[in-house]
């Protein structure tokens, strides 16, 4: 079992805090993605885990065992590299067998899991290769190699599919995810990549300077995002955000839109006020279809041939994305009316909690 | 590329610049053809007053006198007594604290690399007196052995800024990677750091080669008599018994020059890798 | 439980702690007996009166007083000087020489590496060539110098020359130094940049100014790095050449300290370390200048 647990984890880096107190629980087994924008500790968060940087306060077990103090070797984690980290003047074999050797595994041994791990990579026809003899994809499963042979119980990833092209991170996105069903290990995976993070992960930790802003399913952060930071990180195009007047009515919360038109929203709201109305662009319709009517002024159309994207200027100035289908005609300048369906609408206060989240399904 | 290449001046420009190579390069190097002229000149040309003409003939004889005639020989001998033991001892040393200050972040850090650097700027006199009188005391003056552990001492400064830099260029991520794999730090350093030195150690054993060579200061310093003294010393004092006997000075001068030429033109592009550590960004 | 998680011993928890010590060790021992701690014995000795084998006699000062009053070290302070000054000089025609040398053409190689040569040999044997070169009836430059003037010059014997004399044997592999310094630098340069420079209509020194020498700071500072401490430095040339002669007129501190030090008059090591350290702070002047340089790219990093 190799569950990990964070305690109240800080780290600083001088007078600098850059993680600032971490309590989180990942199950034995789960694929955890952190994803957040850059520099707000994801990597450092991941290196503490790893053992790399030390743990300023606070507490982390890993399997039940406080590691808080234990070196990286002791931890029974492997890493990945964003750069791979492979030895250049070892071949893939020698790369992979490494560490094994180092800590007293005998020939046979290393032999052995290495070309089980090669096998599961199909990295067999490539194992007396340099690393400056291998693609880039390939050069990403050696890395991978070299974690999946030390048999550890948590695997890390620091933005392991970065270094790739478009259609390479597709196919390694599939790869890492079957290795994951295949050994049944807790990983740990730090992205940049929206899409990697809901394709991939059981649990997404979105982290936002230093500290998590929701911790939950893919699913759950997509449809109840907890505060305005996680509704717009998540989701793409980002959400629309209106300010809008609401206040408490019989039957639920009564907004007022740019523009005067009133939508009302189930849920509860305590008091009235300046509030923000969040919108996702594929929920707003082009048609005007919907519980209430936006007016404004198509800016720009992008059209992706799929869907169509238009950028509506409203009478109050601000903007709103919306997604439409891929044979939309409107050209800028036109008039659109925009449809807000009340059930697909998020309320955020003054402070950007969520008050009311939609639900899709109602 | 700047200056603009020369093929694309006019064709005029072009032999030009072909034309001024050669003489430019002889004139550059007039003293030492000079010497090299006249280390085969036969001495009775001197004596005739021929000292610029063509020589009568090539007086290899020059040399044989120089090697028969004097223990230039023996000084030869001596100098690569103190210089291969330094270039081992220095590298060795130098990959260790290269190492160190490259891979760790301890507090002292920045203050020890830049005592090291600052070492190396010294003026060799400010030494002098104690280093001497160490050697004294320990036995070594007049030594070998007292030479070598000097110059391991001093050009350990020069050689750790060069490795702590070139380690600094390596991935990080290589170290913490076999760290996380549970290698040791003394194995990270034997397996995976040292082999990727390589082209460091290259460089900085043809530098320190030709820089200990060259010794002359503390060759005088550390060295009296005949048994120990390096070439370069051993030079200068047969240099006073030769008053006038030019063709024996040159013929003495190029050979011992003649190491670190070899040394040079064998490991050109390692040497010049050394001497200009730094001379560009990144 | 993995295979991987062991129990830890404590060489294993505390080997990030003492590995860089360790590695540290012999280095930095042997730096501290032979360089750190014979500075600070310098500086010591210099309060005193010694001839090396007798007791040191404590005279505070008075080494230091003394040398204010010695006509000798006043002659070796402005050589020293005149030597940073012209040595200077080497930076300029290193460069000039590396862009007359930075062609493709062919046997460029071979070009680059024998004008590099002279830097290569050691400065005994650069001595003994310039010695030569210089010699009266039969040197080369001797010869020229009466062809063109109808005098003729000793230059190593010539209280007017001598010390020009010295530093242009000095010049020869210290140029060369630079040389290849700039060559390595022009390698590098940014190719984007001199095409874009000349798109903007910059040419020759306007571009060498305004874009390449901006580019080649890096090899400037070394180069000057070098150059200072090899001008301060110089003690080969002077002891080969002239040992000071004639009449003290090319003396330079570092041989003015090493002749009181260990000569046939007598072991003055209590002066000679006062002229050592009095070398030593003017060196530091540099080396101050030099290491905060070198610290704010270090932080910079
Ligand atoms: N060794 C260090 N010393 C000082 N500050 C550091 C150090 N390492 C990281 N930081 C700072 O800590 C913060 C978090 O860095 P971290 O690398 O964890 O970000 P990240 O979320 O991984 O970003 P990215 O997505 O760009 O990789 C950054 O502001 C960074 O500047
Ligand atoms: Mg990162």
């Amino acid at each position: 079992m190799a569950e990990v647990s964070l305690s109240k984890v800080t780290k600083e880096f001088g007078a600098v805090s850059v993680i600032k107190g971490i309590d989180l629980q990942i199950a034995d087994g789960e694929f955890c993605v952190f994803v957040g924008p850059s520099g707000c500790g994801k990597s450092t968060l991941l290196r503490m885990v790893a053992g790399l940087e030390e743990i300023s306060s606070g507490a982390l077990r890993i399997g039940g065992r406080d590691m808080t103090q234990v070196g990286p070797s002791d931890r029974g984690v492997a890493m990945v590299f964003q750069s791979y980290a492979l030895y250049p003047h070892m071949t893939v074999a020698e790369n992979i067998g490494f560490g094994l050797r180092m800590t007293g595994h005998d020939k046979a041994e290393i032999a052995k899991r290495t070309s089980a791990a090669a096998k599961m990579l199909q990295l067999d026809h490539l194992l007396d290769r340099k690393p400056g003899q291998l693609s880039g994809g390939q050069r990403q499963r050696v890395a991978i190699g070299r974690a999946i042979v030390r048999n550890p119980d948590v695997f890390l990833f620091d933005e392991p599919l970065s270094n790739l092209d478009a259609a390479l991170r597709v196919q390694m996105r599939g790869e890492i995810s079957r290795l994951h069903q295949d050994l049944g290990a807790t990983m740990i995976y730090v992205t940049h990549d929206q899409v990697e993070a809901m394709t991939m992960a059981d649990k997404i930790v979105v982290l936002s300077a230093g500290h998590i802003e929701q911790v939950g399913s893919p699913l759950e952060l997509y449809h109840r995002p907890r505060n305005l930071f996680v509704a717009g990180f998540i989701g793409s195009p980002k959400m629309n955000f209106l300010t809008v007047e609401a206040r408490p009515a019989p039957g639920g919360a009564e907004v007022t839109l740019p523009g005067g038109a009133v939508v009302t929203l189930a849920g509860q709201i305590a008091v009235a006020g300046q509030m923000t109305l969040g919108l996702r662009p594929e929920h707003a319709s082009a048609t005007g279809v919907g519980d209430a009517v936006l007016e404004g002024t198509v800016k720009l159309a992008e059209h992706l041939g799929s869907e169509t994207l238009f950028f509506v200027a409203l009478s109050d100035g601000s903007e709103i994305a919306v997604k439409a289908d891929g044979l939309a005609s409107e050209r800028p300048g036109d008039r659109m009316r925009v449809g807000v369906p009340a059930r697909a609408c998020h309320l955020f206060d003054a402070a950007g909690q969520a008050l009311i989240n939609g639900d899709l399904t109602r | 590329m700047f200056p603009t290449p020369i093929q694309k001046a006019s064709p005029a420009a072009r032999i030009g610049y072909q034309v001024l190579l050669p003489v430019a390069l002889m004139i550059w190097l007039i003293p030492l053809i000079g010497v090299a002229v006249t280390s085969l000149r036969p001495a009775s040309d001197l004596a005739a007053g021929n000292y610029f003409g063509i020589p009568s003939g090539l007086a290899f004889e020059n040399y044989a006198a120089v090697f028969r005639d004097s223990p230039i020989g023996w000084y030869i001998l001596n100098s690569f007594k103190v210089t291969v033991p330094t270039v081992i001892g220095a590298v060795a040393l130098s990959c260790l604290t290269g190492f160190a200050l490259a891979v760790y972040g301890f507090r002292a850090n920045l203050w020890v690399f830049f005592a090291f650097v600052a070492g190396n700027f010294i003026p060799f006199q400010i030494l002098m007196v104690p280093v001497r009188d160490m050697t004294l005391r320990a036995g070594m003056y007049d030594t070998t052995l007292g030479l070598v552990l000097f110059h391991i001492a001093f050009q350990t400064g020069f050689c750790t800024l060069f490795m702590r830099n070139f380690i600094k260029g390596l991935p990080f991520a290589l170290i913490e990677s076999a760290r996380v794999e549970g290698v040791s730090e003394w194995r990270i350093f034997r397996h995976i750091v040292l082999p990727l030195m390589r082209p460091a150690i290259a460089a900085l054993s043809v530098l320190v080669f030709t820089f200990v060579w060259n010794d002359y200061f503390w060759a005088t310093v550390l060295v009296q008599g005949q048994h120990a003294m390096p070439v370069t010393a051993g030079l200068y004092s047969l240099n006073g018994q030769w008053v006038a006997a030019w063709h024996l000075v040159s013929a003495g001068s190029i050979v011992a020059a003649l190491p670190p030429v070899l040394m040079f033109f064998l490991m050109q592009r390692h040497f010049i890798a050394g001497l200009t550590l730094g001379a560009t960004k990144g | 439980m993995s295979d991987t998680a062991r129990s830890a011993g404590f060489w294993k928890r505390n080997q990030l702690k003492i590995a860089p010590w360790a590695f540290l060790a012999p280095g930095a021992i042997m730096f501290l007996l032979y360089v750190l701690i014979p500075i600070v014995q310098s500086v010591w000795i210099s309060f005193h009166d010694w001839d090396g084998l007798g007791d040191k006699v404590w005279i505070g000062l008075g080494n230091y007083v003394e040398l204010l009053d010695d006509d000798t070290f006043y002659v070796a302070l402005k050589n020293n000087l005149i030597w940073l000054a012209l040595y200077l000089l080497a930076i300029p025609m290193g460069l000039a020489t590396a862009l007359f040398l930075n062609q493709t053409v062919w046997g460029i190689r071979l070009y680059k590496s024998l004008f590099f040569f002279p830097f290569v040999i050691s400065q005994v044997v650069v001595g003994l060539m310039f010695t030569w070169f210089y010699a009266p009836d039969f040197g080369l430059f001797s010869q020229l110098i009466k062809w063109l003037t109808g005098t003729e010059i000793a230059v190593l014997a010539d209280e007017r020359f001598v010390t020009l004399g010295i530093i242009v044997a000095g010049l020869w592999p210290q140029t060369a130094y630079c040389m290849i310094l700039y060559l390595t630098g022009l390698n590098n340069l940014n190719p984007e940049q001199i095409e874009a420079a000349r798109m903007d209509n910059a040419r020759g020194w306007r571009l060498l100014w305004h874009v390449i020498l901006p580019q080649l700071a890096p090899a400037t500072f070394i180069a000057m790095v070098v150059t200072v401490i090899g001008a301060l430095r110089s003690f080969d040339l002077v002891s080969i050449m002239t040992a000071g002669g004639p009449y003290g007129s090319s003396q330079v501190l570092s041989y003015f300290m090493y002749e009181q030090a260990l000569s046939e008059y007598g072991y003055r090591m209590g002066y000679g370390a006062a002229i050592a350290v009095v070398l030593f702070l003017i060196m530091m002047v540099f080396i101050t200048l030099f290491i905060v340089r070198m610290i704010a790219q270090e932080r910079n990093r």
